[in-house]
């Protein structure tokens, strides 16, 4: 009887020989019964399962693995073939076994599972998986990335060579590819594919992905490339899973393709999201030729969860690349315009734009010109997308807590913000994309844009003294579009003044009591109430002048009844023609250097000292001045701060008929900048405080911010935001000039 | 009639010509608005030592002022507080001013009502916030003995010792 037993499993034997000598069905079945009659089908079961497990263990696995040692790369392919070949080999003899183990069990009823498997060949296929992976050498990845990095290159057609590279046969006699088929299926077979595969795989296509999408998109913006990458995926990248999972032959591997598929997509989706996410800014840059590219990238975005990734990186590049001093104003402002025109296709929620550009809002809150640019830009000729978008005009009204009605109008059309922003972020206020408004938000306020445009404004009226202004009533009109009437209303006067100047110097002119004895004058009337403060600059004027203004003042007053002109000296231009025995000069200058020069025309020689009495200008100024004359060969210093006219030049100079109209070199404006006058708006602020402390002794900080509001706050431009009001206060307490304790601040004891 | 306006004022306005007030009212108000507004402007800008005001809160009408002492009396160094409330018909009608801080003075009694002409038969629509405050300050150095509300004052105005000595008691009880 035991003979039996080890010619049904001959494994049983101490020694035996694959493949195993096989029974016939009549003896199988004999033997079965018996083995049942002894009750020993558990025991010889289990002994054969033993066996087996032994026989894999020392010599199965270690043959397999042999095959790993080699590091070659050539050979890398033939030796994971040779592998799988003789690990096929050895699951098919022993398939013989396990049927006879199958019958065993049906005949005994054994319903036990063995190693969760009640089929004996799936044990077998369990035995094999376990066995193997028990003794994974360290190495293994590299034959079969090879093995499969050949294969991914024969499905894509690399080997245009006529040689294959693995055979180095002729491509119509290799094999190749058949062999790498082949050794796929015997793996389905063993199941063994994705136990020892999966994974290499997986990195495999990533990391094909990946070269995919950078060598095909990478430096273009301008085209879509979504759908061909998907398409791209399905073709090749599916289609050779397909192959590889052999399917068609079951539908486990059919799903297994799926899920496959779907993790490709995503990783895929992912890859091209977060290489645009690293361009983004590049992209940003080239708006809107950079459009297709964003618009995939806002397709990308709900689908991946890079938003916070995207956030991000942004933030990091705009400031590295954008918001140091190295950059101009104008052209952070260009990228500005440009990243809130992407931001609006990337996520029409404006949650993303008001992440992204809070820090460029901090920064151009923090340069000084950035008020001066936007204005100027936007009133500027030519070709710019402020200006555009200015005239453009869709006539957002900036207003800064508006909105609330419009939202409850939209309600069916209310979208939440997306989840995946930060929630401390999102605010209930309605996000505008209208770029000007954003632009002004900056400041918070428009007050200060609008102030600043006054000044800008008032610069270029008083610059140009051309009183054509067609121009600029334009861009006013444009502007009233947006922040209304009232606030521009200065604007107007002063725009109406310089219409106004035109009309009043022609009547002068007219006047018979009005002459003009040794030159024609002009003035540009301006009602000081609604221009911005100017620099205030001594200037004496030489008496020909004053006396020519004294009767322009007095026509004015007949024209004008019960108004007077109370003159800027220092503000104007002086048309020159200076006559010398060798030459003349035609010059356009300030009043200052006219004054200069008509004192030396009384007087060849000057004192710095004295000229600077005369005229009313500290000497370290004038002398700078002077510097101007001294350039044009007209003025030279004889002695240490004695000046002397030159009318005639070195014969050695060439004679040149200067005619050119010098601009002053300081060229700066004659407003009084922004700065000081807010320093002015706060002294102003601080008498207030200092009367209402004196009478009502401590108060805390709201109260007088709310006094102030309510008492001192006049005037179109006079605004303090309660931060500022803190700061300013701060400075005062730190100055001892105000006293802060329990919350309240008073004024020092003693004071008045 | 609008429910901001003072109840005093609104009770004369119905008692007299009642369609009349209730026209002018408004336009009126609001030209005192302005008023009061300017010469706080005037007094914060004009940096006046020893005399100032201020509104008390919400209400342009009330405020509160200070004075110091008179230099070289015996108010000198000492601040008194005022409260002043202005009528709709300001300028025109004086406003009530009286003393807060309490203040020894023959013109001025212990519930600190002042007697001062200005206020009250002298007033002239020309008279501001300003002129207000520097004229009681002036009244404080030279006190009118004639028309005394205190009577112990006007008694002791011509005893310097004790009357300083009064002075610094009344001014003590803050």
């Amino acid at each position: 009887m035991n003979f039996d037993f080890k010619d049904v499993f001959p494994i049983l034997h101490t020694s035996f020989s694959l493949p195993f000598k096989e029974v016939n069905d009549y003896k199988l079945i004999e033997t079965v019964n018996s083995i049942n009659q002894l009750k020993l089908a558990h025991t010889i079961q289990a002994l054969v399962f033993h066996k087996v497990e032994n026989y894999m263990r020392e010599t199965v696995a270690p043959e397999f693995w042999f095959h790993f040692n080699l590091s070659n790369d050539v050979e890398g392919f033939s030796q994971f073939y040779k592998a799988i070949d003789l690990l096929h080999n050895y699951f098919t003899q022993f398939l013989y076994l396990m049927r006879n183990v199958n019958v065993l069990r049906e005949r005994s009823r054994c319903t036990e599972a063995v190693y969760g498997e009640k089929n004996a060949v799936q044990v077998l296929k369990v035995i094999i998986r376990a066995t193997l992976l028990s003794q994974l050498p360290s190495e293994h990845n590299k034959i079969i990335e090879h093995f499969y990095e050949t294969g991914l290159k024969m499905n894509d057609g690399h080997f245009q060579e006529k040689v294959c590279e693995v055979c180095l046969k002729d491509s119509i006699n290799c094999r190749c590819l058949n062999c790498f088929y082949e050794t796929n299926r015997k793996m389905v077979d063993l199941e063994l594919l994705e136990p020892l595969v999966g994974q290499v795989l997986t990195s495999l296509i990533y990391t094909h992905i990946e070269n995919h999408i950078s060598k095909t998109c990478k430096d273009n913006f301008d085209n879509s490339f979504i759908n061909i990458l998907e398409m791209w995926l399905d073709n090749f990248i599916i289609n050779w899973l397909h192959k590889v999972y052999y399917c068609g032959q079951s539908s486990e591997s059919q799903d297994y393709v799926t899920i496959f598929k779907r993790k490709l997509t995503n990783f895929l989706y992912e890859t091209y999201t977060k290489m645009r996410i690293n361009q983004l800014f590049n992209i940003i840059i080239e708006y809107p030729e950079s459009l297709p590219a964003l618009e995939d990238l806002g397709k990308c975005l709900p689908k991946t969860d890079l938003r916070p990734l995207l956030t991000k990186k942004l933030q990091k590049a705009m400031e590295t690349r954008l918001l140091h001093p190295g950059v101009s104003t104008p052209d952070i402002l260009t990228a500005y315009v440009a990243s809130i025109r992407s931001m609006r296709v990337l996520d029409p929620s404006g949650l993303l734009l008001e992440m992204v550009t809070q820090p460029m809002h901090q920064y151009l809150r923090s340069r000084e010109d950035t008020v001066r640019c936007v204005v100027g830009s936007l009133t500027e000729e030519g070709l710019n997308d402020l200006a555009e978008e200015l005239v453009k005009g869709d006539a957002v009204h900036v207003d800064e807590n508006g909105g609330s009605d419009e939202e409850s109008e939209n309600w069916e059309n209310w979208m939440p913000d997306p989840v995946d922003i930060d929630r401390n972020k999102s605010s209930n206020v309605r996000r505008t994309s209208d770029i000007i408004s954003m632009l002004v938000s900056v400041y918070g306020s428009k007050e200060l844009f609008i102030n600043e445009y006054r000044t800008l404004l008032a610069d270029r009226l008083l610059s140009q003294f051309s009183c054509d202004t067609e121009k600029e009533i334009r861009y006013l009109e444009l502007l009233k579009l947006r922040f209304g009437d009232s606030q521009l209303h200065y604007c107007e006067v002063m725009l109406k003044d310089i219409a106004d100047s035109k009309r009043i110097n022609h009547h002068i002119k007219q006047d018979t009591d009005y002459t003009e004895k040794n030159f024609s004058m002009s003035a540009m009337v301006l009602s000081a109430q609604f221009w911005p403060p100017f620099k205030d600059e001594k200037l004496e004027l030489h008496n020909k002048i004053v006396s020519q203004m004294e009767a322009f003042t007095g026509a004015f007053e007949t024209l004008k009844g019960n108004r007077t002109l109370s003159w800027k000296n220092h503000l104007g231009i002086v048309d020159l023609e200076i006559e010398l025995p060798d030459r003349t000069l035609n010059l356009s200058v300030t009043p200052v250097h006219a004054t200069i020069l008509m004192y030396f025309q009384d007087k060849n020689e000057w004192e710095l000292d004295s000229l600077s009495r005369v005229v009313h200008i500290p000497p370290t100024v004038l002398r700078k001045k002077i510097g101007f004359w001294q350039s044009h060969g007209l003025i030279e210093e004889v002695n240490l701060n004695v000046f002397c006219l030159m009318e005639e030049r070195e014969s050695n100079r060439a004679n040149l008929n200067v005619d050119v109209v010098v601009e002053d070199y300081e060229s700066e404006s004659i407003m009084a900048s922004t700065q000081d006058q807010r320093e002015e708006e706060l002294q102003t602020f601080w008498s207030y405080i200092i009367g209402m402390l004196m009478n009502l002794d401590s108060l805390p900080l709201e109260r007088i911010h709310q006094m102030l509001k309510m008492f001192a706050f006049q005037g179109p431009t006079i605004e303090c935001s309660i931060q500022e009001l803190t700061q300013f206060l701060d400075r005062k307490v730190r100055e001892h000039q105000l006293v802060f304790s329990g919350g309240l601040y008073k004024l020092p004891k003693g004071d008045m | 009639m609008a429910q901001n306006v003072d109840p005093y004022y609104a009770q004369r306005s119905d008692s007299s010509k009642h369609s009349d007030e209730g026209r002018t009212n408004p336009t009126d108000n609001n030209a005192v608005t302005k008023r009061l507004q300017k010469e706080l402007m005037t007094l914060m800008m004009s940096q006046e030592r020893g005399v100032s005001a201020f509104p008390e809160g919400e209400n342009l009408f009330r405020w509160i002022g200070t004075i110091t002492g008179p230099k070289e009396t015996v108010y000198e160094t000492q601040k008194y507080k005022l409260y002043l409330q202005f009528p709709n018909s300001y300028p025109y009608t004086a406003p009530f001013v009286k003393f807060i801080t309490p203040c020894f003075h023959p013109n001025i009694d212990n519930n600190g009502n002042i007697c001062l002409d200005i206020l009250k038969d002298k007033w002239s629509a020309l008279y501001d916030v300003r002129t207000i405050l520097l004229s009681i300050q002036s009244l404080l150095a030279e006190p009118n003995i004639d028309s005394p509300l205190n009577a112990l004052a006007a008694e002791l105005w011509c005893k310097p010792e004790e009357y300083k000595k009064h002075v610094t008691d009344t001014y003590k009880q803050v």
